[in-house]
């Protein structure tokens, strides 16, 4: 039995300590309820308060007390139960009495480790700052000087290449009898396998990480603009494995199955080899990731059900780790050149297969070793603004190396051994961080990569994800998406519309394809993507231009 | 003046320059000149921007005129050219008719706006490009007899083109590679073959009876000005060979979706039919992915709410060790129905107010919810109230024979349920009246005699047969043993522990002195110095008695925090008795009148008297029943012992308040009524005390009546954890779910339809009772 006189106030937070205040208006709200039902976090609650007035009536002092008691929707101080300022709740009212409203002044970070356990959580870096990429601007229009092309008019093939390049005098080419030329069928030298895709990819994001209808949503949207508009969008399968139904389709030549430190999945997916249709596009090894670099990933038990259990091929209800590191690596050399290896065997050597590393100063070791290797068929670079299911803020937030100067730097160093043409980079980690989605990725394009990742921007653009970098929602490791975005619940997951999200995926691409064109026909590019084309772009700020080698413009 | 003049664009084997051509043109026309022949030789723009006024200026254009013939030409303008004419012929046109007996290069008629081009041959690329229509004019209209160049029509905004498609040089397509780009407006007319147009800006139409009208009388005109009137009827013979492109409206453009499939059409069609029915997952859920809404009923909701009536205990209830439910005496007074509410508490305790009334510390009001917001109920004086009540009615007599072995509240309490229940009941009692420590060890002034003898009337009133000074050794045990069905042991505690240091032979224990003074024995201690060893509630009332009967100075030592609390410690301390601890008794001296601590000190003392509890003399039992190395009974919280026919309950099994020796005679007594009458093994399940935040206390208004009225108390109690049937949830609940029902067996229970009920908690978070709660529904 607990003590009948309890401390009152003592230790409890004051909402003014929390990131997000609930406003809630009394005269508006006709306490139907909705709003406490949908609260992802119990943040806001029914209760009842007690109202007393005491006034005079009449000429001289003659008191008269009214006390009436009436039920309310509260907010809790109990830093477990925390408004994440999602606003579902503003989403569900149907009379505008309720919304979350950010705190500027709040002291989260300082409260949010209770239990000696750091504050973890999903979504992204929190710094609502522009990114570097939205300081670049596109500033050589060719009007009379070079032939100026109309997006609209004009056709355009925006393709890039995924796999290792030879250069001419390495392929085996012969003269043929009709002095065409031809390869030498006689010839034994490996030819890497090389894909030709659209340069804006789906990056990667684990069925278990995303609920099935999202992971689906995006599938079908990719396969949609393939099938049905001709685009050759591939999209990556994250870590966790990959649906059978769609291992066995001929629609995997459009997907890029992701291998990382926990191997989830993999037995089904190699089981599945001999009865797969297609070869998959490509195959993706990760090392690291944008957004929590040199942190792992863990799906916790509550997340495990039967669907991640059989897809994952692991029991139900264990907690998954993904270690920060593959177990066997002990050296660059070996890391890169055993799992390039393995990987390529898997398909018979006719699947491309590239590394993801996170944004770092060590990139440029990374793309040395794999420019001479002859089997590395990309390399992927995602920066610190990449989004995630669930990290340590502290990885998030404060570890990590933006994506414009590296890869701008990966790009020269190419330049300089003169193979900026053979090893494609794949820049990602906050692509559209404020929704420029087609600038930034010709920006980046522009900086040097062949082919741009994107992410968070899927969430938020086919799924209408709430999380920003006010630290909005960001639960996503929670499981309590509110969206039904990333949870295993069915409850919650069952918002989301597949065919919705795909609808989305293609209206998106479809958009961001004119986008793009727009951004090239003033250079007077229609069938090449101006890789590396930095005379095309300026920053407004010198020290941007002069880290990034560019034209600085004002 | 002639009026037919030749011009040269040649002089003296040097080409004119443009310029000068324009001025000599112009300048004619100005001198009134209609008919102009021009041996062109490249020069640009030949025939445009004349100012016919009114009449018509015609043209022969022969040579090789330069790019832009006839641009920025007027009405009354008419040019032929004898052979092929260069890029943009009619460009700008703004009414200029233009006959070409030739091809025409790239971009002919781009940006017309009026007039008409004839060609006898073929268009190049972008022709007829960005013409355009105002309504105050008639439209431009461009006639190629062979067929057009690629991207033709593009941004088309009006006019009327018309391709004929005869002998067409590239036979896959009249109408070159992706022709109407951008179109938007005007219509084109072709004949023969075509690869492919811009499908999002225009539709392919047969020709319509309208569109036949026009076309056959104009395309004689057209086809007499460029010569070759022998191909009307192969023309206009069958209209099915001909079709026309025209733009989608603005309005058919907005409708137009930006899919060429619908989304559900892919998913059934591509999707589906390649990785099976209800996409990837199915196989791996049991549900269907059907979408729901953000707000659900029944299965679909994260929370429901559960009616839990009773589930926790209330504080007043879960705290007190004799179960007593306060909430119902609370309930029946808010009915009305005092004397019930009076009644209920002897189903629970024989002694309302010797014990809830006098001399317990009443743990129940200490938890009262009531407390936090100003006093806890008044319990002690409900019990103070239930003091005239009678006795339950007893229920008929069973046959059965139990044996209670001790006459205090333990074993009365085990012999008023029993009796009560109808079952013969022996009890054997050492002294000469019953009421144990009640009569013995507590002082007169905590506990009114009248108090206690009332209610030891009450309790024997039920017909318990009482063996005074009946002392109990092992051969009496047997008998009782034998002859009973059931045997209770309730002894109690009755000999003091003595503290093992030197000395205490000399002092007198706790027990003996209060039993002593309770049973007409004297003390004087008058201007006596006393010091008690043990500083608990019965060390308290030693001390009270001590200044009662004259000591000077009375001082209670204990080795920890001293366990004394409320009335006892109250009346001690206000004598003045003083409590040092942490204090570790080494020696009692005497002689020298003095008790030695570990610590080196000393205190000085007439009289020493420990109190440092009570040990139970069991040496009676039969070894079936285990005993601990105290000697205290080894029983559960029900008393079962390790002899099925033997309970133990109060003191013996554990020293304890009143309270608890009254709770566990009844407890003992629901068990062996059950095992009596054919029961299973009792023991009751473990009822969690409510949490307080649970209660909502604002409900209530701060009392300022300090009166005790049992009325008043009724209002008071918040009924924690009991339903209080006041409607607020029912009333509450939006979505109207909640209702109240009355089943068959009696009662009442409020429910929530799973069905409307959408999982908000507002039934949870206004239940005044904490009744409601909010579960994962699962």
């Amino acid at each position: 039995m607990e003590p009948a006189a309890r401390l009152d106030q003592n230790h409890e937070l004051t909402l003014k300590d929390f990131p997000y205040i609930i406003r809630w208006r009394d005269d508006r709200c006709k306490r139907c309820g909705r709003c406490t039902a949908v609260c992802p976090m119990l943040s806001i609650y029914p209760s009842v308060k007690a109202k007393r007035t005491v006034g005079s009536f009449g000429p001289v002092p003659n008191p008269k007390v009214e006390r009436s008691v009436e039920t309310v929707v509260k907010q809790s101080t109990n830093i477990a139960n925390y408004c994440t300022g999602c606003a579902t709740c503003s989403l569900v009212c149907p009379n505008e009495a309720i919304e979350p409203e950010f705190n500027p002044a709040h002291k989260f970070l300082t409260h949010k480790n209770t239990g000696g356990h750091p504050y973890t959580r999903g979504g992204r870096r929190n710094d609502p700052l522009v990114s570097t990429l939205d300081r670049l601007k596109f500033t050589r229009i060719s009007m009379l000087t070079d032939p100026a092309l109309d997006a609209g008019r004009h056709e355009f093939r925006i393709r890039t290449y995924l796999g290792r390049i030879l250069p001419p005098d390495e392929l085996p080419i012969i003269a043929a009898d009709d002095d065409r030329l031809a390869m030498d069928k006689n010839s034994t030298k490996f030819i890497p396998p090389v894909r030709e895709i659209y340069p804006v990819m789906i990056g990667s994001m684990s069925v278990g990480a995303l609920s099935p209808t999202m992971w689906e949503g995006l599938a079908m949207g990719i396969t949609y603009l393939n099938e049905v508009e001709k685009m050759p969008v591939v999209m990556c399968s994250g870590e966790g494995g990959m649906p059978l139904r769609l291992l066995k389709s001929r629609f995997i030549k459009y997907f890029i199955p992701q291998i990382a430190s926990g191997y989830f999945g993999w037995d089904e997916i190699i089981r599945a080899i001999p009865h797969m249709v297609e070869d998959p596009c490509a195959i993706e090894i990760k090392y690291g990731q944008g957004a929590k670099p040199g942190d792992g990933g863990l799906l916790m038990a509550h997340k495990v059900l039967k669907l991640i259990s059989e897809i994952r091929g692991v029991p139900t209800g264990v907690d998954l780790p993904s270690p920060p590191t593959h177990q066997t690596k002990y050296s660059i050399e070996e890391a890169v050149a055993k799992m390039i290896q393995s990987m390529y065997m898997a398909w018979g050597f006719r699947v491309p297969v590239y590394p993801k590393i996170s944004g770092s100063k060590t990139a440029k070791a990374v793309l040395n070793n794999l420019v001479r290797n002859p089997f590395a068929a990309a390399l992927s670079i995602d920066g610190e603004d990449g989004g995630t299911g669930a990290a340590y803020n502290v990885s998030m937030d404060k570890m990590g190396h933006p994506i414009a100067s590296n890869i701008r730097d990966c790009y020269l160093d190419l330049v300089k051994a003169g193979k900026q043409n053979e090893i494609p980079l794949i820049a990602a980690g906050g692509v559209g961080k404020k929704g420029n989605l087609a600038a930034n990725a010709a920006a980046l394009i522009m900086l040097g990569a062949s082919a741009v990742s994107i992410g968070k921007y899927m969430m938020q653009g086919a799924a209408g994800c709430l999380g920003d970098e006010n630290n909005r929602c960001n639960v996503c490791n929670l499981g309590r998406c509110p969206r039904g975005i990333t949870t295993q619940d069915p409850k919650l997951y069952r918002r989301l519309d597949s065919e919705k999200v795909a609808e989305r995926v293609v209206e998106i691409y479809k958009s961001l394809d004119v986008e793009l064109k727009k951004i090239f026909a003033p250079l007077g590019r229609s069938t090449e993507l101006p890789i590396g084309m930095s005379d095309a772009i300026s920053a407004d700020d010198p020290a941007i231009a002069k880290r990034l080698d560019i034209s600085y413009v004002c | 003046m002639s009026k037919n003049i030749t011009i040269h664009g040649k002089a003296n084997d040097n080409r004119v320059p443009s310029r000068v051509l324009e001025e000599t043109i112009q300048a004619h026309v100005e001198q009134g000149v209609r008919d102009i022949t021009i041996n062109a030789d490249g020069q640009h723009g030949i025939g445009g921007r004349i100012w016919p006024r009114g009449e018509t200026v015609r043209f022969t254009v022969k040579g090789s005129p330069g790019q832009r013939l006839g641009s920025m030409g007027m009405f009354g303008t008419e040019i032929v050219v004898h052979g092929s004419a260069s890029d943009d012929v009619g460009w700008l046109n703004c009414g200029a008719k233009i006959t070409v007996l030739g091809d025409v290069t790239n971009g002919a008629h781009n940006a017309a706006a009026q007039g008409v081009l004839y060609v006898q041959g073929s268009g190049g690329a972008r022709c007829d490009t960005m013409t355009k229509h105002n309504p105050k004019q008639p439209p431009p209209e461009s006639w190629y007899f062979r067929e057009v160049g690629d991207t033709f029509a593009e941004f088309k905004a009006g006019g009327i083109a018309v391709v004929c498609g005869v002998n067409p040089k590239n036979p896959r397509s009249v109408l070159g590679y992706r022709p109407c780009v951008g179109m938007v407006g005007g219509v084109v007319y072709f004949r023969g073959a075509i690869s492919g147009y811009s499908e999002a800006d225009v539709k392919l139409l047969d020709l319509t009876d309208a569109d036949w009208d026009w076309l056959t009388p104009k395309m004689k005109t057209y086809l007499e000005a460029i010569d070759r009137s022998g191909y009307f009827d192969e023309l206009t013979s069958d209209r099915g060979t001909w079709k026309k492109l025209i733009p989608y409206t603005a309005a058919e453009r907005s409708k137009k979706s930006a899919f060429k499939m619908t989304i559900s059409d892919f998913k059934a069609n591509f999707w589906e039919k390649e990785v099976g029915k209800d996409g990837i997952f199915a196989e791996y859920v049991n549900h269907p992915l059907t979408p729901i809404p953000y707000i659900t009923t029944g299965i679909d909701r994260r929370y429901k709410p559960l009616w839990s009536n009773k589930k926790y205990a209330p504080p007043c209830q879960g705290n007190c060790p004799s179960g007593i439910p306060t909430q119902k005496r609370a309930a029946l007074i808010r009915e009305d129905r005092l004397e019930e509410a009076l009644e209920l508490i002897l189903q629970y305790s024989p002694f309302p107010a010797t014990v809830c009334g006098e001399i317990c510390p009443n743990l129940c009001m200490e938890a009262c919810t009531r407390g936090q917001l100003d006093k806890p109920l008044n319990i002690k004086g409900l019990g103070k109230a239930s003091l005239n009540v009678k006795a339950p009615k007893k229920e008929p007599p069973t046959g059965k024979k139990v044996a209670v072995i001790g006459g205090g509240a333990a074993g009365l309490s085990a012999a008023w349920q029993l009796a009560l229940k109808g079952h013969t009941v022996e009890l054997y009692e050492e002294a000469d009246e019953v009421g144990g420590k009640l009569g013995l060890s507590i002082p007169k002034e905590r506990l009114p005699q009248d108090v206690l003898l009332h209610e030891l009337k009450r309790i024997k009133d039920t017909g318990i047969h009482i063996n005074y000074k009946a002392a109990i050794d092992s051969t009496k045990f047997n008998e009782i043993y034998s002859n009973h069905d059931i045997v209770i042991v309730a002894v109690g505690a009755h000999k003091p522990r003595k503290p093992s240091i030197p000395g205490i032979d000399s002092a007198i224990s706790a027990y003996d002195f209060l039993r002593g003074l309770n049973t007409g024995k004297t003390y004087d201690l008058t201007g006596k110095r006393v010091l008690i060893i043990g500083a608990g509630n019965v060390a308290m009332d030693v001390a009270a008695q001590a200044w009662h009967t004259g000591a000077k100075e009375v001082t209670a030592v204990d080795v920890q925090k001293p366990a004394a609390f409320g009335k006892e410690l109250e009346i001690a301390q206000s004598l003045g008795t003083k409590v040092v601890w942490p204090k570790f008794t080494d020696k009692y001296v005497k002689e020298e009148n003095k008790v030695c601590f570990t610590d080196g000190s000393t205190i000085d003392t007439d009289v020493v008297i420990y109190s440092i509890g009570d040990i139970p003399v069991t040496d009676f039992l039969p070894p079936s029943v285990h005993t601990n190395k105290g000697g205290s009974i080894e029983a559960d919280e029900v008393g079962h012992t390790s002899d099925a026919k033997v309970f133990a309950i109060g003191d013996v099994k554990q020293q304890g308040l009143a309270t608890h020796a009254i709770g566990q005679g009844r407890l003992t007594a629901l068990a062996v009524h059950t095992l009596l009458t054919g029961g299973a093994y009792y023991r009751p399940a473990p009822v969690l005390p409510i949490p307080y935040q649970k209660i909502k206390d604002v409900y209530y208004e701060i009392c300022r009546d300090a009166q005790f009225s049992t009325k008043a108390e009724g209002h008071k109690c918040m009924s924690c954890a009991v339903c209080r049937d006041c409607h607020m949830c029912e009333a509450t609940c939006y979505v109207g779910a909640i209702s109240r029902i009355t089943p068959e067996g009696g009662g009442y229970e409020y429910v929530s339809d799973d069905n409307i009920c959408i999982g908000c908690g507002f039934c949870a978070g206004v239940c005044p009772c904490g009744i409601w709660e909010m579960v994962e529904n699962k």
